[in-house]
């Protein structure tokens, strides 16, 4: 059991308490989702938990976390290890071995394990996972997703009583996200291990969990089963947004059209709403053609590998319009960031030709396409360099060639489009995560560029903040520009994409209304669809979100 | 085409010998190219590396990196030829005098001890690099450890190894978004330049210290540290095909330390060159000192054989 006793925590160097008088208990086997928005303090509880917090992040602790009555505080997290298995985010900073068998070793080598016992155990846990034909692999051939899993099994291998995973899905695409929770939730129920998963997208997970703990400026306040929590009020002020099916089902009971207890999964779904739902139709509008905008960037039959290697882009044909936010979708590897890469010339095709503003790639350089083709990168720290918010941005517009007056001009702008203004005379680097993002954006929104493409924008943000970020993407492309947003995230592409360009192996399997792609996806087709789809009698295709939905049932 | 200095299992038998067999390898090679000083015997054993790149299956990776080599020992040699006006036998002679330098000029001698040089260094980096990718970094790790090396600092050599390719990645990709913004990294003078690798090095630094961070969280979390006594998975064992092959390779090192004060396969440079062909007892022991490099290479066969 672990339990938290009036627990507060405060980092070195800050003022503001990472967790503040936390009290809960964990029961043996309970699979519980810490949720809330961006420095709310999840990942901080997490490492309470296996005692990173205070050996080794430093600060100021009263109360006290226990495991199995071991105090973490009197107890080192290599002590806990036999535990308490911990997954992080990044796949790539936690596996510390070459290959899969060796990692795994790793924390078994540690713990003085027999060799024998370690090979045994190396086994029992790659066929747990259905690893098994990974064993040799070198850790660098996997894909996120694989990696993902063998972090897990690493963690897995010294038989811990608890799992905590932060954010471990958060660089997947939703089907390895799937394969790794379902591989989690078999655990919890095989080997009645407790489970503690922090998650921002809490429609991927509801379906698994016993119990929702929402954080809030380092404090708990909700904590109760997934429908109790998701039916509540206690959500408001956190970020968080509902999952669409709950989100639909409130709305539904908030106007006196169903009662009952929120639905986790589509499953639930149907069976709960599919009386209030089954006999509508789709309102004429929604299924009514929209009109394409002049072509920004034309991909024609673009091929293109990698030194000689196996082709990423194999003979890749389609259009950015002007007016349309288009989302790049597809699994890991598929080639959508290959193929961004192409728009502003980063990279050049093997075969094909891509034109920007009718300008062959081939023929200019990456600084003179960056005028009209803008691309923000999924980590802003990649971007961010500059001593001062105002110098990051005049650095932009310095390379692309804006005068000094229109330069002044360009940047008040920006810094009052991304309320970045109090922060000008600030140091990039030491701002909080959202606002080097928004800092990341603005570096590249200042020069205007017609096309702006984004990687995985979305990615760590809570609710609202996704929510601004894409009523200013969607005004950006409304003044004649084209937003490309690499994304996973289908719930945001279903509700703010106009075009999906689905990819799969270099590929183009989908191009077209965001509706119709999406709907012929099993793996992208957000849950309002297949609800849609699964109690309309026609025209379920039509709606993938929850307001489309309900204006069908109005 | 990239270069590929990582570990590749092409499962070849000489991937199958101890770990510690190619490591001796390297520094009998080593060893060979530092103390002989003949051309035909430089020449010689930088060939004799090409049929352990073949018989481990790993020609491909090995050529993408000596394809390199070829350019830097154009590079002695002409650096060579210019800055060294020693040799009998001058080819050109500049009619101007240079600090330092003296006069210009370009001689035979030069270009063949460039050419030399060039060998000399072909024959240390395909063995080094033959190394990386026929040994796996954690065997190496091991390899280390055995030799009483303390576990710690090994450990952090072979993450940081581990981590290059990690690091090159990341360096390209804030490259890309710096490129994104309209930064030409090769643009304006020699300040300017350095100016606009600011753009690259600072956030390549600053992201390394959080991934450093990152790691050691992750260290931490499984165990490390935790018991006295370690074990180790995948203990290499060394048998008898091993333990020939570093007797073989020691007697190859033995033999190439001797061959310089004995005079064989000596040369001399300047002022003139030697004659080419060499003695018969040179030959001899050149012959030897080949045969020996080239041992692992059977013996690997008879091992994974006796194994299999």
């Amino acid at each position: 059991m672990i339990e938290f006793r009036d627990l507060s925590f405060t980092y070195w160097g800050q003022e503001r308490p990472a967790l503040k008088e936390v009290c809960l208990k964990i029961d043996d086997g309970e699979f519980v989702l810490v949720a809330g928005a961006s420095g709310s303090g999840k990942s901080s509880f997490c490492r309470c938990i296996n005692g990173l917090i205070p050996h080794f992040h430093g600060g100021v602790l009263s109360g006290s976390v226990s495991v199995d009555e071991l105090d973490t505080s009197r107890h080192q997290p290599k002590d806990l290890a036999a535990r308490v298995g911990m997954l992080f985010q990044d796949p790539e900073n936690q596996l510390i071995a070459a290959d899969v068998e060796r990692d795994i070793a790793f924390g078994l080598e540690n713990q003085g394990c027999p060799v024998e016992e370690i090979d045994r155990r190396i086994g029992d846990v790659l066929e747990l996972l259905g690893m098994a034909q990974f064993r040799r692999s070198p850790l660098a051939s996997l894909s996120g997703g694989q990696k993902q899993l063998a972090a897990m099994a690493s963690a897995l291998a010294v038989r811990p009583r608890v799992l905590v995973l932060d954010e471990p899905t958060s660089e997947l695409d939703p089907a390895s996200a799937e394969s790794l929770l379902s591989a989690v939730a078999g655990l919890r129920r095989d080997l009645g291990i407790t489970v503690v998963l922090v998650e921002h997208r809490l429609e991927r997970v509801v379906k698994y969990v016993d119990r929702i703990v929402v954080l809030r400026d380092g404090s708990v306040v909700a904590d109760g089963s997934p429908a109790r929590v998701l039916g509540a009020a206690e959500l408001d002020g956190t970020g968080l947004g509902l999952p669409p099916l709950a989100s639909l089902a409130l709305e539904l009971r908030r106007r006196g059209l169903w009662q009952g207890s929120v639905p986790l999964d589509v499953g639930e779904a149907c069976r709960a709403l599919a009386p209030v739902i089954r006999g509508k139709q789709v309102p004429a509008h929604v299924q009514a053609a929209t009109q394409p905008g002049e072509p920004l960037v034309a991909v024609e039959d673009v091929r293109f590998s990698y030194d000689g290697g196996p082709e990423v882009l194999r003979g890749l044909t389609h259009a950015v319009r002007a007016g349309r936010v288009l989302a790049l979708m597809g699994r890991n590897g598929s080639g959508k960031t290959t193929l961004v890469k192409h728009y502003n010339g980063l990279l050049r095709p093997g075969r094909g030709r891509v034109l920007v503003d009718g300008v062959d790639t081939a023929m200019a350089s990456v600084a003179t396409l960056a005028r009209s083709v803008g691309l923000v990168f999924q980590n802003p720290n990649d971007h961010l360099f500059a001593d001062t918010v105002d110098d990051e941005l005049l650095f932009t517009l310095r390379y692309l060639g804006a005068g000094t007056g229109e330069s002044r001009d360009l940047l008040e702008q920006a810094l009052a489009l991304f309320g970045l203004e109090r922060y000008r005379a600030h140091y990039p680097r030491s701002l909080s995560g959202g606002e080097r993002q928004r800092v990341a954006l603005a570096s590249v929104v200042v020069a205007r560029p017609r096309v702006l493409v984004l990687d995985e924008p979305t990615r760590g943000l809570e609710h609202d903040r996704k929510s601004a970020l894409m009523r200013f993407l969607r005004d950006y492309a409304a003044q004649g520009n084209a937003v490309v947003l690499v994304t996973h995230d289908v719930e945001t592409v279903a509700e703010h994409a106009d075009d999906v360009l689905l990819l799969d192996d270099g590929r183009v399997v989908g191009d077209g209304p965001a509706h119709r792609v999406l709907a012929a996806s099993e793996v992208f087709r957000p849950d309002i669809c297949r609800l849609a789809m699964a109690c309309m009698d026609e025209g379920g295709e039509h709606i993938l979100t929850v307001d489309r939905l309900l204006e069908a049932l109005a | 085409m990239q270069v590929a200095y990582s570990f590749r299992d092409s499962g070849s038998a000489m991937h199958r010998l101890s770990p510690f067999v190619v490591p001796a390898w390297v520094a009998a090679v080593v060893l060979g190219v530092l103390v002989l000083e003949h051309p035909i015997a430089l020449l010689a054993l930088c060939i004799a590396t090409v049929p352990v790149a073949v018989g481990s299956g790993v020609l491909r990776p090995w050529a993408s990196t000596m394809r390199y080599v070829l350019w830097m020992g154009l590079a002695i040699v002409v650096i060579n030829a210019i800055v060294s006006n020693q040799g009998s036998h001058v080819l050109l002679q500049a009619g101007f005098s240079l600090p330092l330098l003296g006069t210009p000029r370009l001689t035979v001698e030069a270009l063949a001890y460039g050419a030399a040089m060039a060998v000399r260094l072909a024959a240390i980096i395909s063995a080094f690099t033959l190394l990386n990718l026929c040994v796996h970094p954690d065997d190496l790790m091991r390899v280390a450890i055995r030799l009483r090396l303390p576990y710690r600092s090994v450990l952090v050599t072979s993450l940081s190894t581990r981590f290059i390719p990690v690091l090159l990645a990341d360096a390209a990709t804030i490259m890309d978004a710096q490129r994104s913004r309209g930064l030409e990294f090769d643009r304006g003078n020699v300040i300017e330049r350095a100016r606009n690798r600011g753009a690259l090095i600072l956030p390549l630094l600053s992201n390394s210290l959080d991934r450093a961070t990152q790691v050691a969280e992750a260290m931490e979390s499984r165990a490390y540290g935790s018991s006295a006594r370690r074990t180790f998975y995948r203990d290499a064992p060394l048998l008898a095909e091993d333990v020939v092959a570093l007797v073989l390779l020691g007697v190859a090192a033995a033999l190439a330390v001797a061959a310089g004060p004995l005079g064989l396969c000596a040369y001399a440079y300047y002022p003139s060159l030697d004659s080419l062909p060499l003695p018969a007892d040179g030959w001899l022991a050149l012959g030897a000192l080949v045969a020996l490099l080239l041992s692992p290479i059977p013996l690997a066969a008879a091992r994974r054989r006796r194994r299999d």
